[in-house]
């Protein structure tokens, strides 16, 4: 394997040389091999294991899936499985409801948290850091649940899909304002200044050069924001009442809970399929972007 | 360039260019304060949903209040007390912590493995990426439910052990108590291993080359060029993961719901656990109390967290 050069099509070629500033022979190293070898093994159980018995056991049926495991089905059943999930597992119910949330939670969180942001990041008045602390404490302090329930009791809005996506904005606003306050503090104010000059309104003026210069970052802090709302399941647990207005996280557990004596984990798994299967598709698309995006530093700012 | 298309107002345009730098105070003042109304929509939002419950759920600690009578009074540690005297507090806490620490070190120790494994940007390194990142995604109730399958008494963890035994393994990995909280605490670490590492990877790329190089020149090796090196100038990757990590884990239920729902007996109750429990029996005073047990641990680890992890970000 320490041939002096590697053929151009070897997957081991990987970088640009020059980056690593080592001879091409490094890349081939027996090193290089074993280094991906043990990741694959790593990777089979880690990742592929429990992907394979997913799919496999969702295809069987119930009996046949009573004890769980990487066999294949004898006799697939997954178009079975599918009709029962849709029926019985409020499938599509929750899949409303969970696009009713995340969307409108993600616009809002990543709009007005980016509005706060200008303001934290450009007004130097000394209270207004005590309000940037009360976002920063919010990221780490853990939810005040049961009192929350009361405010959307009192409000009225107890039970509703409103009244849970309000709370998850007022409770994920803070890691938005935290990360694109950080990012903005470190860009010059110039352009907002030129705008202002050239006689842009303020909304303008946030629209066109706010907006735009923290695209990046907001860009990631959606990702996090959409994986993070679309499988909340805390939160949904005592703001939510009944299957019509349940998110697919609580009907995956309510379907769960259903069985009589034990898990079906046939159907089970058809419903984590299903309710994976959005952001799962999300992902393939933009995988690109996502993964470019969260390693060029965007999480830590 | 971003572009702005609003009409020139002549009023600001006949000002002199750079006039705004020496405008007096009270302008000064004016100039910012429009800006207080694009704050205003998330400070309400964070009043309404984060501040007041957080301050309302402390003072409910020290409140007898229940579903079984409407009058809420002031009844100082007898929350705690009653709590204490139950075995609950004690229990769920050392749970919870037991809990974050196993969750912590699984997500580091592996994140920071892959990390280094996949530091790399290239095409092989990015697919490897992506696949460890597919757990992320995953409701922690799904990732839960997968791993009772797989480690359930005949599943494929069992029968692995067996064909390595060469007879039959049928243990009860989520029904012995010490195994099973390890074991619902390496199940969330699982969920989230993927982002850690990611964010450990840019704290990796964040070290300049020349740094990297000159180490490389006098002659240190790989270890030593990790730990002298990369270590210390990743201190802004190990404060975030570590701090968000622990404090994330504290207020875990998910996983647990899918899994255990607490048990065998208490032995995975988690403080959010207990906190649904007394919900559910309409005790809302102790709810509170526990949920303000969360505060209060994240409070007492994460505040010297960040104080020592910051002193090393500025001397490392």
């Amino acid at each position: 394997m320490s041939t002096t050069s590697a053929p151009a099509t070897s997957p081991l070629r990987l970088v640009p040389l020059e980056e690593h500033g080592r001879p091409p022979r490094a890349r081939l190293r027996p090193a290089a091999v074993l280094k991906y070898v043990v990741l694959t093994l790593v990777a089979v159980p880690w990742v592929g294991l429990p992907l394979w018995m997913l799919v496999v056991n969702a295809g069987k049926t119930t009996q046949e899936a009573a004890i769980p495991s990487v066999s294949l089905p004898s006799h697939w059943s997954f178009a079975d499985n599918l009709s029962v999930v849709l029926d019985q597992g409020h499938y599509l119910t929750g899949l409303r409801n969970s696009l009713l949330v995340t969307v409108p939670v993600v616009v809002l969180v990543l709009l007005l948290g980016s509005m706060a942001a200008w303001t934290f990041a450009r007004t130097p008045w000394r209270w207004l850091r005590v309000w940037y602390y009360v976002f920063a404490l919010s990221i780490i302090l853990p939810p005040a649940i049961v009192p929350t329930v009361v405010i959307l009791t009192r409000t009225g809005l107890t039970g509703t899909v409103a009244g849970y996506a309000l709370a998850l904005v007022g409770t994920r606003l803070g890691i938005i304002v935290f990360l694109t306050t950080g990012y903005l503090r470190t860009l010059p104010s110039d352009y907002e200044d030129a705008a202002q000059m050239d006689g842009a309104g303020r909304w303008q003026t946030f629209r066109h050069v706010i907006l735009p210069l923290l695209q990046p970052v907001l860009f990631t802090a959606a990702v996090m924001t959409v994986i993070n709302v679309w499988n909340d399941f805390l939160f949904a647990l005592y703001m939510i009442q009944g299957s019509d207005n349940a998110t697919l996280p609580l009907t995956l557990y309510q379907f769960s809970s259903a069985g009589q004596y034990s898990i079906n984990w046939n159907l089970v798994f058809m419903h984590v399929i299903l309710t994976s299967a959005p952001l799962l598709i999300a992902y393939v698309v933009l995988q690109k972007r996502i993964m470019s995006g969260l390693t060029d530093g965007g999480v830590t700012g | 360039m971003p572009s702005v298309t609003a009409p020139r107002s002549t009023a600001q345009a006949v000002e002199p260019a750079g006039s705004t730098q020496v405008d007096p105070a009270p302008r000064h003042r004016e100039r910012h304060l429009f800006r207080l109304w694009f704050a205003l929509p998330a400070m309400a939002l964070v009043t309404f949903f984060f501040l007041t419950p957080f301050v309302a759920n402390a003072v409910l600690s020290f409140m007898q209040w229940t579903g079984f009578s409407s009058t809420i009074s002031f009844n100082g540690l007898a929350n705690f007390r009653s709590l204490m005297a139950l075995g609950i507090l004690g229990h769920a806490t050392w749970v919870t912590i037991a809990f974050a620490v196993t969750t912590m070190l699984t997500q580091n120790v592996i994140g920071l493995a892959l990390a280094k494994a996949l530091q790399e940007t290239n095409r092989v390194n990015s697919i490897y990426r992506s696949v460890f990142f597919l757990p992320v995604l995953m409701s922690p109730l799904a990732a839960g439910f997968i791993w009772a399958a797989i480690l359930s008494d005949h599943g494929p963890v069992n029968q692995f052990l067996g064909l390595l035994a060469g007879h039959e393994v049928a243990y009860s990995w989520l029904g012995h108590p010490v195994s099973a909280l390890l074991t619902v605490g390496i199940i969330d670490g699982w969920k989230w291993s993927g982002l850690v590492t990611l964010v450990y990877i840019a704290g990796l790329n964040t070290i300049p080359r020349t740094v990297r190089e000159a180490a490389l020149l006098d002659g240190a090796g790989p270890w030593r060029r990790f730990v002298g090196i990369e270590m210390p100038l990743l201190a802004p990757a190990f404060t975030f993961n570590l701090v968000l990590t622990l404090v994330g884990s504290f207020s875990a239920l998910d996983v647990i719901f899918a899994t255990t729902k607490g048990g065998p007996g208490t032995a995975t109750s988690v403080l959010n656990v207990a906190v649904f429990n007394q919900y559910g029996m309409g005790l809302f005073g102790t709810s509170s109390a526990l949920s303000f047990m969360i505060a209060i641990l994240v409070i007492v680890t994460a505040v010297p967290m960040i104080w020592f992890l910051r002193r090393r970000e500025v001397h490392g």
